[in-house]
């Protein structure tokens, strides 16, 4: 071949990659501005209207910076519906957003929002702790607040323009345990849980203590099988981790932790077959991804939250804090419901609707602890509590502190799968 | 902690069901970049063109409730993006390898463009019901897994013995393997070597868009984006696996779909000896084994397509 020709052929090899490049990286850059357009919805401005009297910032620019891709299916796209909603109530709110962020990458994505202007910076992964405290050390007239991790001002391990926020589930995965330990037949529950760590360890642990209790009422044994995926999104693992939990070992209802419906979508099948397998919602209302298959579920409305902190910068009242959003947090106004205005709901973290076919002796009994957590009457963790192996973790009476909440590493008799090494 | 008790039978076949399931995703997307690849034209776009059948297929099938409609739409979707590496490659006699890339580039991209407003509004589809095949569906294991599926996995079987018999049994299958081996001699011997490549890309184009659609409308009936989760490297590597040959690919692809089921099984039994961590490892560690193996210079002169990734010019 001439030296003519390769050169023709390698020009010609670099355009169309850098052509193939650009069209890519452009179509990508489309998608990111496309999510920016806000929902509407109908609210009683009342927290704004109080706030905006001793106003002094004019605008409060919030930059959230995303380690997913807006249009996933749980944990970013909940975030992003908190942002829509406070940019809906807050007049003066702009935001900005940073989607699918490698969690090294974090420092680049938060000097790229801060270089737009934004006051205030969301950073929403427990990967990006690290990088959003360096932040916060290196610019300490602007706030910020991690979602998911233990640093912030008010722990006193950050600097005092760093907030920690998160939502707490166990209490409701509580309240889907009712739930099932109500409408099972086999008796065997099954969990698809994404990663061993203390927050979904705990979760399994409520779900198993909720069932034990309904399922005890009605006379019936229940036992629980875990599977592991060892990630947040494997909607693949997660089909075959369903299938295998109703299959192997005969379980009716599948609780999980993983960022697709994917669970629901296999339990949904199994009730289209004529089995009568269920799950539940996961972070936002899945109800719609399985009509017969869903039971209630645990769901995350970030809004009041974000409406807190935007609120803070904007009436310059802020304050360092560690939130740890549960049943009866953010409750001293009423919310409306981000996709049906009609429906209104308490708090950060609610309930998804519940199926008929739930007796109504147990969704009463769902509503009385409800109210009683609310209000801190009632504690899913309280002794007797015992590990899977028959030692006493909590003693009669005794009610699990935050510690016990935040390191817990071990499973409640009920459970029949071991913790992995 | 002693094992949970799980009757082995019922181990067996929860594990061919599932292994049928990934299995099959997998081989109409193998099958196609074999026919693709016998003609001696490497598409490594298979990831984009997968994604890009499942969007639209999704898309159809949510407007029209047809299952036939979508998953022609995905196999279209799949040829016309296919389409521009066979410009590229064949017309333009570009680098192929780097082409292919653009097109899973291109192919994820635009997906995830044009999916984020039906990501962001979930809107959903019922996923296709099985079919049971009278008798054979009785049989133990077998039955259950192989032969009650949804209508496109018995497509993929079928278009096991079809692509087979085009490859190895017409005239045009010889052409397309002359093609791919030598296409200076085939085209001395009157054959339309730009044609041929056209056809094959665009075949195995538009299989790898069904592969998509097999996917989104068989088993996860709604659109989110990453949901081909690496499927189309595993075919590419699946491709060397089976030879060329796509009744190997038969047997690759559920060995592959097999393989990916261990996981769940090995918990269903308490199983614990081996950390999930390495089931979940294990599908690219074969893959990489696989290609170890199978590039010996020995083995590549035997099977692989003489001409496979080389632009074809005609000399005056």
């Amino acid at each position: 071949m001439s030296l003519e020709k390769s050169r023709r052929s390698f020009l010609r090899d670099t355009a169309f990659a850098l052509g193939g490049i650009a069209v890519g990286a452009g179509l990508g850059y489309i998608a990111a501005g496309g999510g920016q357009a806000p929902t509407t919805q109908t609210f009683t401005k009342t927290v704004t209207q109080t706030t905006t009297q001793a106003a002094a910032e004019k605008k409060v620019v919030a930059g959230f910076v995303y380690v997913g891709p807006v249009s996933d299916y749980g944990w970013t796209h909940a975030h992003d519906a908190g942002r829509a909603y406070a940019k809906s109530v807050c007049p003066w709110l702009e935001t900005k957003i940073v989607e699918s962020v490698e969690e090294a990458k974090v420092q680049g994505a938060i000097e790229t929002l801060i270089g737009q202007g934004c006051n205030i910076i969301f950073t929403t992964s427990f990967g990006f702790m690290e990088g959003t405290a360096e932040a916060a050390q290196k610019h300490p007239d602007l706030y910020f607040a991690h979602c998911s991790g233990y640093k912030s001002g008010a722990a006193g391990n950050a600097p005092q323009n760093l907030s920690a926020y998160f939502a707490e589930f166990y209490q409701l995965y509580y309240l889907n345990g009712l739930a099932a330990g109500a409408v099972t037949e086999t008796g065997v529950l099954g969990y698809v849980g994404a990663i061993p760590i203390p927050e979904v360890i705990r979760h399994i642990n409520a779900f198993v203590l909720g069932a034990r209790e309904a399922a005890k009422a009605r006379g019936k044994n229940i036992k629980v099988y875990v599977q592991w995926l060892n990630a947040w999104f494997d909607p693949e693992g997660a089909n075959k981790a369903a299938t295998s939990l109703v299959e192997n070992n005969n379980a009716d209802v599948l609780a999980f932790t993983e960022d697709t419906p994917t669970v629901l979508q296999v339990a949904e099948s199994y009730q289209k077959k004529g089995k009568k397998v269920w799950s539940f919602s996961h972070y936002s209302d899945m109800s719609k991804e399985g009509p017969n298959a869903h039971l209630t579920g645990q769901i995350v409305n970030w809004g009041p939250i974000y409406v807190d902190f935007v609120t803070q910068v904007y009436a310059k009242s802020w304050k360092s804090v560690d939130i740890w959003a549960r049943v009866g947090d953010y409750m001293p106004y009423k919310w409306a419901n981000l996709s049906n205005p009609k429906v209104e709901y308490e708090g950060a973290v609610y309930l998804a609707p519940l199926n008929p076919v739930i007796p109504e002796n147990v969704r009463a009994l769902i509503a009385l602890r409800w109210q009683q957590m609310k209000e801190m009457l009632f504690e899913p963790f309280t002794g007797p509590i015992k590990d899977m192996d028959g030692n006493v973790r909590l003693k009669d009476g005794e009610r699990a502190t935050h510690d016990i909440l935040w390191n817990m590493d071990w499973h409640v008799e009920g459970v029949e799968t071991p913790l992995p090494k | 902690m002693e094992a949970i008790k799980v009757d082995p039978l019922t181990i067996l076949t929860t594990m061919f069901i599932l292994m049928v399931q990934e299995g099959s995703i997998l081989l109409v997307a193998t099958l196609g970049e074999i026919f693709t690849e016998r003609s001696g034209i490497l598409n490594l776009g298979v990831e984009g063109l997968i994604c890009f059948g499942a969007l639209s297929s999704f898309i159809v099938y949510y407007l029209t409730g047809n299952w036939i409609i979508a998953t022609l739409a995905a196999a279209s979707a799949g040829l016309m993006l296919s389409l521009i590496h066979a410009f590229v490659s064949i017309t333009l006699k570009a680098n192929q390898t780097v082409s292919g890339l653009a097109i899973t580039i291109l192919g994820l991209g635009l997906s995830s463009f044009i999916g984020r407003p039906i990501a962001l509004s979930r809107i959903r589809i019922d996923p296709l019901e099985s079919v049971r095949v009278p008798l054979l569906s009785e049989i133990p294991v077998i039955g259950p897994s192989f032969f009650n599926q949804n209508p496109l996995v018995y497509f993929s079987y079928i278009m096991v013995i079809v692509l087979w018999f085009i490859l190895y049994k017409t005239r045009f299958g010889l052409n397309l393997r002359s093609v791919g081996e030598n296409p200076s001699m085939a085209d001395s011997l009157g054959i339309n070597v730009f044609l041929t490549r056209y056809v094959a890309t665009s075949v195995g184009g538009a299989l790898c868009g069904i592969s998509g659609a097999l996917l989104i409308l068989g088993y996860y009936p709604s659109w989110y984006d990453g949901i081909t989760a690496g499927r189309g490297w595993i075919a590419v590597a699946l491709v060397i696996f089976s030879s060329w040959n796509p009744l190997y690919a038969f047997f690759g692809a559920y060995f592959f779909g097999l393989v990916g089921t261990l996981n769940a099984t090995f918990q269903s039994i308490g199983f614990r000896a081996i950390p999930t961590d390495f089931f979940r490892t294990l599908p690219y560690l074969l893959t990489i084994l696989v290609l170890i193996i199978f590039s010996s210079t020995r083995f590549r002169r035997r099977k692989m397509p003489a001409s496979l990734g080389k632009p074809y010019t005609r000399e005056l």
